[in-house]
């Protein structure tokens, strides 16, 4: 029963928005999630769930893969990183609050000491545990010998290495060029023009959310709900076909998904204005279009003069950074709204122009 | 932060020296481990071991080789030695100026040689010189160089000389020093013939030691020098495989762990050391699939290439047990990865297909010969495309062009629904009734159908009058004739069960309850004359009298099935047959759309219209000759390449007890191919249409074979069985063979011959075996034979029958026949008999004193004859053939009741005054006669 419940709840139509509603809590609460004592019961709480997940054999045929076990290790990192981070920045804000300044700043910790051999000989250490480690599990999980590669017979589910799959997913909702080129374009674009968009002073050299709130919630989500939830679907949750499978559920070769997509413009001209397509292509997809560009270009004006946020923003940081900024996030957001979208309205496309090879 | 902290330090330095240590340390062991893991295969153990298993064969023959030594003489050998020595060490001082003498001679042979070298170049450049300057015109340069090359040449070839004489020195001095010695040496070479084979064994040995030059050979890190534990591989350029839209020759590596598979002698060691059990075919030096050239995985499948461990290869296991073992053994999965596993080890011979394409039998390739003889048996070839070797053929079942003039229109309903109730070995498959179509829903459309399908077919049917009238004979006489004729070979006969079973016929129909079939006078004209109800007919015609052919009818119609009788089949459902034809046209059409067209109908065109519907669909006219159906391809799929098509593609339907196998799929589907729908909700016109074969899961298992070799892999040309001009028209004469089932009685070049098994106590009985046909009897003499049987051996009681063959199905079975013997025309046209003088008298000797009249008795004496008519030699064999028979009958024949004169070699002359007691003359002459004979018979 429970299993079933937990099959249902991990499709991404329920699990995405619980992902992302988690993600605003664990900010929202960010100190009672910092704290050791979250940390403890959440380990306790983990390892009996775990135990019990393990204990169905369809769940472990797939976490057991070889090729899954980073993921895991990912898994386990991620959790413990973050954790590790937003605590220290909990326990700062305190102390900001309280008036005493991070604890990276007290004068004990702004001691100097050498990079040799504090830093340089650590990071060697690092290096050879790291060494070490890869040997070892290059030696007990060998690289799986399959068929010899053969163009007209791929395999079934064919998924990218495991750090693409978030792509992958993609992929589900958009053109190949866009989630092919255009987003993983703008996600390098992006990560380049941090630094010059990013003009907040504070932050620097110690732990802190309060004086970052804009700059850590909006990679924070990119970074665990758009790119490692989307990776932890594509590895354990789409299976033969890219069909959905719940993380107890038989990889079935035959699983069939009712799933039947119409495009924006079939949605306005047939279903509900009742007429048939325009001959002419921007009539047809003209309500696509225009929805498309106010978008981008409505929506950042509209926040610099409408909300306070954005008229903070727009003051502190200037034009050029604040469209450049508005423009990455918007781009950010459209992933999740194309994937609300599917789900609610079969939405294929907003933009449907195979004729100029343009989708969106 | 630890206390003991210096200054400008966050950490303790032993304490970080200590983690470097353990760290290092780590490292060093996962270095190691890296090593050893690489180095670790499976293979060399296994290497290692078949080392062993070699020294210890080297060991037995060694062990053998001593004992054949005469220890007696070897000591008689070694004292006369030692005898010869003293006697030797006599002359001692000879012998040492001798040797001194021969020191010397070398000494100066070997200057001789120097200062011939150095003059021989001298020679050659002086010459070079010499022509440059001639060449340019530089006459008096040329003049001198002239004098000094004729200078040079002289010492040159008095250096020569010298050299000779040194030679001929040293050859006195060695036959002088040989002569001292010679008490010893000859003894001493017949001892070393003696060892001999002990000494080439012990060198043998000793490429077996496990010696320090092994071990550093075979090493880790030096092993990439010259060890002698490595991969071993055969490139197979006559098979190839896929690899990016590539042929790339393909590579097996089986003979890294499978070490003797090609060396006769290790029969009975364990696997993988067992010599390959069919060396003389497969595998070994001399045979035709040589190792090298044929490798391994090309007819075994698997993965050649790969030497990880048993299981990586697709090793397929024969059966559970093997399956259960491997498991244990070797942690044995099923290969999910690989395309093509291993054929499992019955299975092998599928592997003969795809290089042996085009002939439907091969000789060795028994389970694929029966495999396809099934798939003959049951026409699969009529619905399924099925690669070269079922091209052409006849349709499996009978023509139904006349069926209104043979059976009535009630039987054949009865009989479509389902033929096993009366005929339990009855080739038709059944249609209905099975599980997958037993809802009465689906009952009730089927019985329309089957209503529609008997109107059309009747609609269609050319009326028939039998020729002939049936008067009632005697059925014990009938019966008799039946088991006696050679109906036999292609018919099974109910109330000859045993005989029957025996054979095994499958050509024609098991003949049951045909009192309740047909009409007696269509019984008796189809008996007389097959061709004047059907043409294309293969049954032949028997030449009956008209007694006989009234006395097998009486026996037949006696064969009644009384439940069969009383059979009636429901009147025709116009209601289901309307939604039928509804269902058809809405295809195309909307569903009120269809009505209206069904409606326009009247009721006649509608139950046509489903009646030819209704054999489209279930492919009737693959199998049966019917009106309307010209050009229609047959309705199953494709097999050309079944035994490459992914598993993936295999509908496994809600059968979960069948391993999702391709080989497990077809034997399932063969048995019940209605299982798939099973548990599948599925509307009418989906259902799965393969019929029901009844077969057994045997016959299954041998059709499966014969279809997993039909595969997609590319063989080159090179690497595809080509036959010769005459192998291509022996091949296509066997077709037409196969066609009429001739070897159902005709044993030919060993294949089939099944009524054979029913003359077990003597053979002599049964229609006589084809051995090399094309070489026993005239090209012309058989084209003719054909067209008018004669009588040949009167004691017997089987017939051959007269075929209704066409001028090409005569020429094809004569050329072929011909050609398979490698034999011409007229390779040797009628002989003129002339005789040497006094060669016939010497004949008419031998004729009396071998008696040949007294089993070759017509035309002779009145006894009964035992042996064919010799006044029909000369136009009937060819005379080689003849000597051939003559020389040794049983070579040819076993079991014949021909006496080997000439004895077993052909080499024993019976009367030595004959001829100087020449065999080969007394043969010759015996040859001439016999065909003198015929000869003055015209």
């Amino acid at each position: 029963m429970l299993r079933e419940l937990i099959n249902k709840l991990s499709d991404p139509i329920i699990s995405f928005p619980l992902a992302t509603f988690a993600f605003y809590l664990m900010l929202k609460y960010y100190k009672t999630f910092g704290s050791k004592k979250f940390a403890y019961w959440t380990v306790g709480l983990l390892i009996p769930v775990t135990v019990w997940f393990l204990s169905d054999p369809n769940f472990f045929s797939i976490i057991s893969t070889p090729d899954n076990i980073p993921i895991i290790i990912l898994l386990v990192c991620v959790g413990f990183f973050t954790w590790f981070a937003i605590s220290k920045a909990a326990a700062n804000d305190i102390r900001i609050e309280a008036g005493l300044g991070p604890i990276e700043a007290t004068p004990e910790e702004r001691e100097k000491v050498w990079s040799w051999p504090n830093l340089v000989y650590t990071e060697l250490f690092a290096i050879i545990a790291c060494t070490a480690f890869l040997v070892v599990w290059a030696i007990i999980f060998k690289a799986p010998l399959e068929e010899s590669a053969n163009p007209t017979w791929a395999p079934n589910p064919a998924k990218a290495p495991w750090y693409f799959l978030g792509l992958q997913e993609m992929l589900v909702y958009f053109d190949p060029w866009m989630a092919g080129v255009v987003l993983p374009g703008l996600i390098v674009a992006g990560l380049i023009a941090i630094p010059y968009i990013d003009t907040n002073p504070k932050g620097n050299g110690y732990f802190t959310f309060k004086e970052r709130k804009m700059a850590i919630t909006a990679f924070m989500y990119g970074w665990l709900v758009l790119w490692i939830y989307l990776i932890i679907v594509g590895v354990f949750l789409r299976g033969p076909n890219w069909t959905f499978y719940g993380p107890f559920e038989y990889w079935d070769f035959h699983k069939v998904v009712a799933s039947f997509n119409v495009n924006l413009s079939e949605i306005i001209w047939i279903k509900t204005l009742g007429v048939g397509l325009p001959k002419n292509l921007v009539l047809r997809e003209i309500f696509g279009i225009v929805l498309s560009l106010a978008y981008i270009i409505i929506i950042p004006p509209w926040m610099a003069k409408a909300t306070r946020v954005g008229r903070d923003f727009f003051q502190n940081v200037g034009a050029i950074r604040y469209y450049i900024f508005m423009f990455l996030v918007l781009m950010t957001m459209s992933l999740p709204i194309k994937m609300i979208l599917r789900w609610l309205f079969s939405l294929k496309y907003i933009v449907a122009l195979p004729e100029w090879e343009l989708n969106l | 932060m630890s206390e003991n902290k210096e200054p400008g330090m966050a950490y303790n330095m032993p304490k970080l020296h200590k983690v470097m240590a353990i760290l290092s340390f780590i490292l060093f062991v996962t270095t190691v481990w890296v090593f050893l893991d690489d180095y670790i295969r499976p293979w060399k153990a296994i290497q290692v071991e078949s080392l062993q298993i070699k020294r210890r064969h080297i060991e037995e023959s060694l062990k053998a080789a001593t004992k054949e030594i005469d220890a007696k003489k070897l000591a008689e050998l070694k004292t006369s030695i030692a005898k010869g020595e003293e006697i030797v060490a006599s002359r001692k001082k000879a012998i040492d100026a001798s040797e001194n003498d021969l020191k010397a001679v070398l000494t100066k042979m070997k200057a001789q040689t120097i200062k011939n070298g150095v003059s021989n170049g001298d020679v050659s450049a002086m010459n070079f010189q010499y022509e440059t300057a001639k060449g340019h015109h530089e006459e008096k340069e040329a003049e001198k160089k002239l004098a000094e090359l004729a200078k040079l040449k002289e010492e040159f070839n008095q250096g020569k000389d010298n050299l000779k004489a040194f030679q001929a020195e040293e050859k006195i001095i060695r036959a002088k020093i040989a002569d001292l010695n010679k008490e010893v040496i000859s003894t001493q070479k017949e001892m070393k013939d003696m060892t001999m084979k002990v000494t080439l064994l012990e060198a043998a040995k000793k490429t077996t030691d496990i010696s320090p030059i092994f071990a550093i050979r075979n090493m880790p890190f030096v092993d990439y020098l010259d060890p002698t534990i490595k991969i071993q591989q055969i490139v197979i350029n006559d098979v190839t495989d896929d690899r990016y839209f590539r042929q790339v020759p393909r590579v097996d590596r089986c003979i890294t762990c499978h070490t003797f598979i090609d060396q006769p002698g290790y029969e009975k060691e364990k696997q993988p050391f067992r010599t390959h059990p069919k060396l003389d075919l497969m595998v070994g030096m001399e045979s035709k699939h040589p190792m090298k050239v044929t490798g391994c995985t090309s007819c075994h499948g698997g993965e050649g290439q790969r030497t990880n461990d048993f299981v990586s290869v697709a090793h397929m296991p024969d059966s559970e047990k093997q399956e259960h073992e491997w498991v244990q053994k070797y942690g044995w999965k099923e290969p999910h990865h690989i395309p093509n596993p291993m054929f499992r080890l019955s299975q092998t011979e599928a592997g003969c297909v795809k290089c042996h394409s085009g002939v439907e039998l091969i000789k060795g390739a028994t389970v694929l010969n029966e495999g396809r003889m099934a798939i003959e048996k049951y026409g699969c070839y009529g619905c399924h495309t099925m690669g070269a070797w079922t091209e052409n053929r006849r349709k499996p079942g009978p023509s139904l062009l006349k069926i209104a003039g043979k059976v009535d229109k009630e039987w054949f309903k009865s009989w479509v629904w389902e033929p096993r109730s009366f005929n339990k070995h009855s080739k038709m498959p059944a249609f209905f009734r099975q599980s997958n179509n037993s809802k009465p829903e689906f009952v009730r459309l089927n019985m329309a159908e089957v209503n529609a399908i008997a109107e059309y077919v009747y609609d269609k049917s050319k009326p028939y009058i039998p020729n002939e009238k049936f008067h009632p004979g005697n059925a014990e006489n009938g019966k008799k004739i039946i088991s006696q004729v050679g109906c036999l070979g292609c018919h099974g006969v109910e109330g000859l069960e045993e005989q029957s079973d025996k054979v095994k016929a499958y050509a024609g129909p098991w003949l049951t309850g045909l009192g309740s079939k047909v009409q007696p006078d269509w019984l008796v004209s189809w008996l007389k004359k097959p061709s004047h109800y059907q043409e294309d007919t293969i049954m032949p015609s028997m030449r009956l009298s008209d007694q006989e052919a009234n006395d097998i009818a009486t026996y037949l119609l006696s064969l009644r099935n009384k439940t069969f009788e009383a059979l009636t089949f429901a009147k025709l459902d116009t209601k289901a047959r309307d939604e039928l034809l509804v269902d058809y046209n809405s295809a195309f059409d909307t569903h009120n759309g269809a009505m209206a067209k069904v409606a326009k109908m009247n009721d006649r065109e509608k139950t046509l219209d489903l009646g030819k519907r209704s054999i489209g669909k279930y492919g009737c006219y693959s199998c049966h000759n019917l009106e309307g159906f010209d050009g229609y391809a047959g309705i199953g799929p494709n097999l050309v390449k079944e035994g490459s098509k992914p598993i993936t593609q295999f509908g496994f339907g809600l059968q979960h007890q069948i391993p999702q196998e391709r080989d497990k799929w077809i034997i399932a589907h063969l048995q019940r191919p209605s299982r798939w729908d099973e548990g599948i909700d599925k509307v009418f016109k989906d259902l799965n249409k393969m019929p029901n074969f009844y077969m057994s899961e045997a016959e299954a298992k041998k059709i499966t074979v014969a279809i997993l070799g039909q595969v997609s892999d590319v063989v080159p040309l090179s690497g595809i069985k080509k036959y010769d001009a005459g192998e291509e028209l022996y091949n296509k004469g066997m077709k037409v063979a196969g066609k009429y089932n001739c070897m159902g009685c005709h044993q030919i070049d060993g294949l089939r011959g099944d009524i054979l098994r029913n003359y077990a106590d003597d053979i002599n009985q049964g229609p006589p075996r084809l051995v090399n046909e094309g070489h026993r009897v005239q090209a012309n003499w058989m084209y003719h034979f054909f067209g008018n049987v004669e009588p040949i051996r009167p004691w017997l009681q089987i017939r051959m029958p007269s075929f209704n063959l066409s001028l090409a199905e005569k020429n094809a079975l004569v050329a072929g026949f011909q050609n398979g013997a490698h034999q011409g025309n007229f390779e040797e046209p009628e002989m003129e008999v002339s005789w040497a003088p006094g060669e016939r008298e010497g004949a008419v000797k031998l004729w009396n004193s071998y008696n040949c009249v007294s089993c070759h008795s017509i035309g002779f004496t009145k006894d009964v004859a035992q042996a064919p008519n010799l006044h029909n030699v000369a136009k009937r064999l060819r005379p080689s053939w003849v000597r051939k028979w003559l020389k040794n009958p049983q070579a040819i024949l076993p079991g014949t009741i021909m006496p080997s004169f000439f004895g077993d070699d052909g080499n024993v002359p019976v009367d030595p005054s004959i001829f100087e007691g020449n065999a080969d003359k007394q043969i010759d002459a015996l040859t001439k006669y016999v065909i003198e004979l015929g000869k003055n018979q015209k």
